[in-house]
């Protein structure tokens, strides 16, 4: 099967056909995927800035990073989820909208930054938990999430004016 | 639709023309709008969470509660002036929409209840509580539903058009 086949089938489930024609599923799809936006964004932003030297409500990076993780991570479940469904609904759609694809590909740049600073930085975090400023590492780490994270955020909006 | 004539006069001046003939301001400003959406959402439930007892005990409420709150008061002016754009740009959209009146009192209701909740802490001497009592934990986990509603009104706002 091609992708535009399986993207026609996906959209013609029962599953993605009753959120298309219903009311009040696609709305609550999207408030639902804001909420988790917020979360994932907001909590995202708070380490980000600690990775730039602007402390939090604790001085412990490390403390910092595992107590807002399980946040980030339920707000992102909750996002693809929510997202997946709304995708499902139009597929052949959205596959041909530039700002979705855009969207995705900074999504895996964002998931990749974050796994290059896992690797490298944040192993040797106890060396610089508590210092302000942190090293530079982790720095370019906080300014790439960020600008990351904005671009997703700005593609996803914009995929509805394209 | 509506066509009170304040917003027919509205729609009609250079700034609302300007703001819908440039393509890129309303999604542009929509999406500020959703960057400090997640400010002040985030800082709302870090601090509501806190102020419930649930999340980062170990830290001073009053320590949290300070940490957080001047970036909710700067989230929220933000999103009155990304919103004073979008209002002005699209009048017709906004200004007769129930959803948007019902969100817009919302917002009143969620911000005045963090404040007064905060207010206490925010003070020169503040008094702490090995866990803060009743009135509060439930305010705070009001406000983040709240917080909550205030989002979906603000999605639905396009939708009761």
């Amino acid at each position: 099967m091609d992708l535009q086949s399986l993207l026609q089938a996906l959209e013609a489930t029962a599953l993605a056909t009753t959120i298309r024609e219903s009311d009040i599923a696609f709305p609550a799809l999207e408030s639902v995927h804001v909420i988790g936006i917020a979360l994932v964004f907001g909590s995202i932003a708070v380490v980000d800035l600690r990775l730039l030297g602007i402390s939090a409500h604790r001085r412990s990076a490390l403390r910092l990073i595992h107590e807002l993780l399980p946040f980030t991570w339920a707000a992102f479940v909750t996002c693809v989820i929510t997202g997946s469904l709304m995708f499902a609904a139009n597929a052949t759609t959205y596959a041909q909208n530039p700002m979705f694809l855009w969207k995705m590909g900074m999504l895996v740049l964002a998931g990749l930054n974050m796994a290059v600073f896992h690797l490298g930085a944040f192993r040797r975090i106890s060396e610089w938990d508590t210092a302000l400023p942190p090293p530079g590492a982790a720095r370019f780490a906080g300014v790439s999430s960020m600008a990351l994270w904005v671009s997703v955020v700005f593609l996803g909006r914009w995929i509805a004016f394209v | 639709m509506s066509s009170l004539p304040v917003i027919d006069w509205l729609y009609a001046t250079p700034v609302s023309s300007g703001i819908r003939d440039l393509l890129w301001v309303v999604p542009t400003v929509q999406s500020v709008h959703i960057l400090a959406i997640a400010v002040i959402f985030g800082s709302a439930v870090i601090s509501d969470l806190r102020l419930a007892g649930v999340f980062a005990t170990d830290e001073s409420v009053r320590g949290v509660v300070r940490r957080y709150y001047p970036w909710m008061r700067a989230a929220l002016l933000l999103l009155l002036g990304t919103g004073v754009i979008m209002a002005v740009g699209e009048p017709d959209r906004v200004l007769v929409n129930s959803v948007f009146w019902l969100k817009m009192g919302l917002v009143v209701l969620a911000f005045s209840m963090a404040w007064r909740v905060r207010r206490p802490y925010l003070r020169p001497l503040a008094t702490s509580h090995g866990t803060e009592p009743q009135p509060v934990r439930a305010f705070a986990w009001l406000s983040i539903a709240l917080w909550c509603v205030v989002i979906i009104c603000g999605r639905w706002i396009a939708y009761a058009i």
